[in-house]
């Protein structure tokens, strides 16, 4: 006599679910697990010199905005010279001594106009 | 599969040995990583991390032109060339550059200064400018070094120094504006924390990177007008000269606001070289710092005390003596022989006898004594109205308070209190008694003194500081009267003013206490007075001194006065009444 055995699996134990494909694929490349290490290696090899390059990129701007900074001061300090020299120009005693200065006479009268 | 080793094989050994190495290795990384974790990474940190301060601009001090504010001090970029003797190779053209670059700012032992190899450091010139920062560095000079310095320049000269102040070897200001609001000049250092290269290149590596800004000082703009400042100072050197005085000041300010529009004092110095000053009392701004006995300009209060209380009008009379007795001891007037018998007090401020004064004094107490009620109302008007023995508040570093003797004092007796009325027995400032003086000329406000105009931004636009605030101190009624007064007196004793505007003032001439005694041999001249043409446009008040040097108010003080008060009448375009 022979039987057959009904197993009960209930949907959560299934494979599959409703409204979906019970077909599955298996690839038939089979990586054993040196194949594995080596591929995980080279991943970490691969994101260290990801970030080596934006490291080194961001160094680069650091570089570049150093220069720039440079550049600033050496500009506002050709400013701040500037603006001691129209100083100096424009001094009291400067425009006194100015050869415009010395041709001037004093005024004989002053009128003011009423209104 | 199970290493089974057999005991004391030398497998066995080995691998006892290699887990006894590994144990080590272990036990040390703990130690280092674990338990010396802190100090390690501190180690790391001050090799790697940089602390760099990034210096705050000190704040630049604008004085007015008119309504326009004009830079008086700057910041500039000097350097500091120096030399590693022992780096550098070619002695000779390293000193003929800086000779030839530097001129006047190289030290005058070059040769020898480079010959010391020995040393890693010598400074080679100070003070040299950018430009010739870059001509010495475009010799490339091994063993030459630069190091950056910002210095005060003053395109202006020695104006208004006493008023300006300088900045020490620190970056600390002293004395004058610089001295009273370093705070608000100096800014606040901003931080840079970075890991750095090699060269000191911030990299943006890391977290521990701070970038903190600088905060720069404030610009700051004075009420001080330096074209009225400049003529001020001639005039004050003129005056001098004429007179043969050696010490001088000159505060001039408008009595409608309290803005101080020149100060000037006599000797003076170079704010940049203040190093080279011999006399540390040059610094001092005499206007603010050093109190002294005013005479008897002080004979305005006086009046302006005895008419507010009521006691007095300008034409209530008196009988002059040409002395007068107070509690025993005898007060004189400089005259013993002239306006004698029934006199007005308009003719004794005019005359500036020293018996209407005591008379006003005793007419605040029971009408022939200055009793303690006189003494108390003298006190209240000179000390809590018009401010003498307190500080004004004036942004000036060194501010005096004065001297003034309280009558609850031991020394604060009758005869005390007559000498005060004409000015002596009490020590104030010029900003005090000017400031004092303003309120007789703009209704009885007192204005607290100021020389902030306000502060100017990047692009010079000006932003005016809050007004300080005013007090009553006297009636207007009171205060038209005293101006009036004031007005006939110069009038009266032959003053030469331009014709068509209202000019008026009082003379001092005040004896100097020597050994606890007055002598007549030195003396103060003072000259406290305003102008303009409807309202008062400005306040002028001249003190000259010397050594063994008799000085009066009229014939030394009277003339600057009289000479700069001419010139502010055109500077200000005020126009005369119709004649």
């Amino acid at each position: 006599m022979s039987y057959q055995r009904n197993y009960y699996s209930s949907r959560r134990q299934q494979q599959w679910n409703r409204n979906q494909n019970t077909v599955a694929f298996v690839s038939a490349v089979k990586l054993g697990p040196v194949a594995h290490t080596v591929l995980i290696a080279l991943m970490i090899t691969v994101l260290g010199l990801i970030y080596l390059t934006q490291a080194t990129r961001a160094t680069g701007y650091d570089y570049q905005a150093q220069k720039i900074d440079d550049k600033i001061a050496d500009l506002s300090t050709k400013k701040a010279d500037l603006e001691v020299e129209n100083a100096r120009l424009t001094a009291l005693e400067t425009v006194q001594n100015s050869t415009v200065a010395r041709t001037m006479t004093p005024p004989t009268s002053t009128d003011y106009v009423r209104e | 599969m199970k290493l089974d080793l057999q005991t004391g094989s030398r497998s066995r050994i080995l691998a006892i040995l290699i887990l006894f190495i590994m144990a080590i290795f272990v036990v040390r990384l703990f130690y280092l990583q674990i338990i010396e974790h802190g100090k390690y990474v501190a180690m790391a940190n001050s090799e790697q991390l940089k602390r760099l301060t990034i210096p705050a601009t000190r704040g630049e001090i604008y004085a007015m032109d008119g309504t326009t504010p004009v830079k008086l001090v700057l910041n500039q970029t000097v350097y500091t060339v120096f030399a590693d003797p022992h780096v550098a190779t070619d002695d000779a053209k390293i000193i003929d550059t800086i000779r030839r670059v530097a001129g006047g700012n190289a030290q005058p032992n070059l040769d020898g200064l480079l010959k010391n190899k020995d040393s890693r450091y010598e400074i080679l010139a100070k003070g040299v400018t950018r430009a010739q920062a870059e001509m010495i560095k475009k010799e490339n000079l091994s063993g030459v070094g630069f190091q950056a310095q910002s210095q005060r320049v003053y395109p202006e000269g020695q104006l208004a120094s006493q008023v300006l102040g300088f900045v020490n070897n620190d970056g600390v200001g002293q004395y004058g504006v610089e001295g009273a609001l370093n705070d608000q000049l100096k800014g606040t250092d901003g931080l840079l924390q970075s890991v750095t290269d090699v060269n000191n290149v911030p990299l943006t590596i890391g977290n521990k990177n701070i970038d903190k800004p600088a905060v720069n000082g404030q610009n700051i703009a004075l009420t001080i007008d330096r074209n009225i400042q400049s003529y001020t100072e001639q005039a004050l050197a003129a005056g001098l000269k004429r007179t043969g005085a050696t010490n001088g000041s000159v505060l001039v300010m408008d009595p409608q606001t309290g803005k101080v529009l020149a100060m000037a004092n006599l000797p003076t110095y170079d704010p940049s070289h203040y190093g080279d000053v011999q006399d540390a009392a040059d610094y001092l701004n005499d206007t603010v710092s050093v109190p002294y006995e005013a005479g008897s300009v002080i004979k305005s209060l006086t009046v302006a005390t005895g008419i507010d209380k009521g006691v007095i009008t300008p034409q209530s009379t008196y009988d002059n003596k040409g002395t007068i007795d107070v509690d025993g001891t005898t007060i004189q007037n400089a005259s013993l022989t002239e306006v004698l018998g029934t006199q007005t007090m308009q003719t004794a401020l005019t005359w500036s006898l020293n018996t209407g004064m005591v008379t006003v004094a005793e007419r605040l107490g029971d009408g022939s004594n200055i009793t303690k009620q006189a003494r108390d109302t003298i006190y209240h008007y000179f000390h809590d109205e018009f401010g003498f023995g307190q500080l004004t508040g004036i942004e000036l570093a060194g501010e005096s308070p004065g001297n003034i003797i309280s009558p609850d004092d031991p020394d604060g007796g009758a005869v005390r209190y007559s000498n005060m009325v004409f000015g002596q027995g009490m020590d104030v400032t010029m900003i005090q008694t000017a400031s004092a003086f303003s309120s007789l000329l703009d209704g009885g406000v007192y204005h607290y003194p100021t020389v902030v105009e306000g502060t100017v931004g990047g692009d010079d636009s000006l932003t005016e500081a809050a007004p300080k605030p005013t007090k009553q101190v006297i009636k207007k009624t009171t205060a038209d009267q005293v101006r009036q007064m004031l007005v006939i007196d110069r009038h009266d004793n032959g003053a030469s003013d331009t014709p068509g505007y209202t000019i008026g003032g009082k003379t001092g001439t005040s004896q100097a206490l020597i050994n606890g005694k007055y002598v007549f041999n030195q003396t103060t001249g003072s000259y406290l007075g305003f102008g303009g043409d409807d309202t008062p446009r400005y306040v002028i008040m001249v003190q000259v001194s010397g050594k063994n040097m008799a000085l009066g108010g009229a014939a030394d003080a009277g003339p600057i006065f009289t000479d700069i008060s001419n010139w502010m009448l055109s500077y200000l375009k005020l126009a005369p009444k119709a004649q």
